[in-house]
């Protein structure tokens, strides 16, 4: 056709939190073709893990994948290289591993959520989201000592206790968080702005979702089962009251609300933690150098994590390699863009929550 | 001029981070911290900003990009190093596609520290960034630390010949060759 047109989008742009390039080739207002790079923020830190530092150093490099999810790529790690040690961390270390990973997931819906209502144009809403993600901020930095890279997990166990002075700070903000995730979700079900901007834009069919191997919140949107903490067991999840949440229509409305509801569901383990954590040491030490080979799945804020880890007896690890979930969602999102209108674009992106620095590392 | 200091407007630009401290700029932008009430807006656009935020390790893929946002901006212009990445390399340094810290290329003029830098520093600095643009005046030009050298050649030869010199023009010019001879991966960096 004559009237095509390309339209590049990014890698520097206003919705886009990081740099990603995506080449739209329309015609008229729909896409017909699209082209994505995601390569822009690779540093190499998966060639650093085998060079240049020893395995305990690489624990500290590996949560700098990506701020947002820091402690899902931490602790996959560090159960990957326990799982070589044959060590066995204490339940105690086990309980607030989970503790700060569902915060970590908490305060990342937060963001994904204020995000997309960004995109949509629903700035009062973006701020009601901010200002309560400081609430899950506050109880991080509060219980770990920093607010975004907290290097929590160690090889061996936690870095630092629960005193019962946090845990009662604790308790009253994430009581207050409590009461307005009830309130969001009351907006979400009801308000006719974000239904009519959200409802059937960006459908992902249960079959698309499978073909094309998607992972997480994006999948379980499109009522796909498919949760790494219900099917592995390094952490104590199955004691903890957890639940799978799913979705049927796979379309940015009911992405949002899966992340939602998966806040009620992290706001309960964290209760069930609080009133129940065991007694016992929060760290031991680890001795031997990891030799062998060992893989673990982790469900990171933005699905299935996967980490390979190998080891020849020496301090530097042979390999470390990362799979991470963004990089499962880009077939189904480029698949995705083919039909869709333009105007949709930046809601459909920041729907998926893309995190480019996981993908290129 | 007096209007002008009342809307300092923000470009961020991420090169190569971890999202932490982009995370925490945009916590900053929301209401606890509220950056807003100095007048800031985050704008995509690099021709309506003043102050330049950069996040992150400039990696080889985006330092082309960071040079030509850097070119686009309007002087007078200030420049913010967000994080110990974006300062120095952070714990990126001597990685082998990362080109250690901003400076590298672009004249800095704050420097904020920190894994991750915290909202309250991420504050100061744009506050102290404010304070050095209002006596940056649009004459101010500063050259891009890659071609310093070749400027002041440049330079010397053109006053030498008693040509007029367009400081402005000789810099554009210098940046876009030094990118298509040295940075270019792809077409579209």
């Amino acid at each position: 056709m004559e009237n095509k047109m390309i339209v590049p989008f990014g890698s520097q742009h206003i919705t886009l939190l990081e740099p990603v390039r995506f080449i739209f080739e329309t015609e008229n207002e729909k896409i017909v073709n699209v082209d994505v790079d995601v390569g822009y923020v690779h540093r190499g830190i998966e060639k650093a893990c085998q060079t240049k530092l020893n395995y305990k150093q690489v624990a500290y490099i590996i949560p700098r994948i990506c701020g947002l999810c820091a402690m899902s790529h931490a602790l996959a790690y560090i159960t990957a290289v326990e799982k070589i040690l044959e060590f066995d961390p204490p339940k105690k270390a086990k309980y607030l591993r989970v503790l700060v990973h569902e915060l970590d997931r908490i305060h990342s819906h937060l963001f994904a959520m204020a995000h997309v209502a960004e995109a949509a144009g629903y700035e009062n809403l973006v701020m009601h989201l901010f200002r309560d993600r400081e609430l899950a901020m506050e109880c991080l930095e509060i219980l770990t000592g920093n607010r975004v890279q907290y290097d929590y997990g160690c090889i061996g166990g936690v870095n630092r206790d629960l005193t019962p002075e946090v845990e009662k700070i604790l308790r009253k903000k994430l009581k207050k968080l409590e009461d307005r995730i009830h309130w969001f979700k009351d907006l979400y079900m009801n308000d006719y702005t974000l239904s009519l901007r959200w409802k059937g834009i960006g459908v992902i069919s249960k079959e698309m979702a499978e073909k094309y191997n998607a992972a997480g919140p994006v999948a379980r949107a499109s009522g796909v089962r498919t949760d790494a903490r219900a099917e592995f067991d390094a952490l104590p999840y199955r004691d903890l009251g957890f639940e799978m949440i799913v979705y049927k229509d796979g379309d940015i409305y009911s992405r949002n609300l899966v992340r939602l509801d998966e806040i009620f569901v992290s706001l309960r383990i964290i209760w069930n933690i609080l009133d129940g954590l065991p007694e016992g040491n929060y760290k031991e030490e680890v001795k031997g150098l990891p030799k062998g080979e060992s893989v673990c799945r982790w469900e990171a804020p933005r699905g299935e994590l996967f980490m390979h880890v190998r080891g020849d007896g020496k301090q530097i690890l042979t390999r470390v390699r990362v799979k991470t979930p963004t990089f499962s969602n880009i077939p189904v999102l480029r698949e995705l863009f083919v039909g869709a209108n333009y105007a949709d674009v930046p809601a459909i992106i920041t729907s998926f929550d893309p995190c480019m620095s996981c993908t290129a590392r | 001029m007096s209007a002008k200091i009342k809307s300092p407007w923000i470009l961020h630009y991420n090169c190569g981070s971890c999202n932490g401290c982009d995370v925490e700029i945009l916590a900053c932008l929301g209401p606890k911290y509220d950056l807003e009430r100095f007048g800031i807006i985050n704008k995509g656009n690099p021709k309506q900003a003043d102050i330049f935020v950069v996040t992150g390790p400039v990696t080889k893929r985006t330092r082309a990009r960071l040079l030509r946002l850097y070119m686009q901006i309007p002087e007078p212009k200030v420049v913010v190093a967000v994080g110990t990445c974006a300062c120095t390399g952070g714990p990126f340094r001597n990685m082998y596609n990362v080109e250690n810290g901003v400076d590298r290329f672009i004249p800095v003029d704050v420097y904020i520290p920190g894994c991750t830098a915290r909202p309250e520093a991420i504050l100061k600095g744009i506050k102290k960034a404010i304070e050095i643009w209002k006596i940056k005046t649009k004459e101010s030009i500063e050259v891009p630390v890659v071609i310093q050298k070749e400027f002041e050649e440049t330079l010397s030869k053109m006053v030498l010949h008693g040509q007029t010199v367009d400081r402005r023009k000789i810099i554009h010019d210098l940046v876009n060759k030094y990118i298509k001879n040295n940075l270019e991966v792809t077409k579209c960096d």
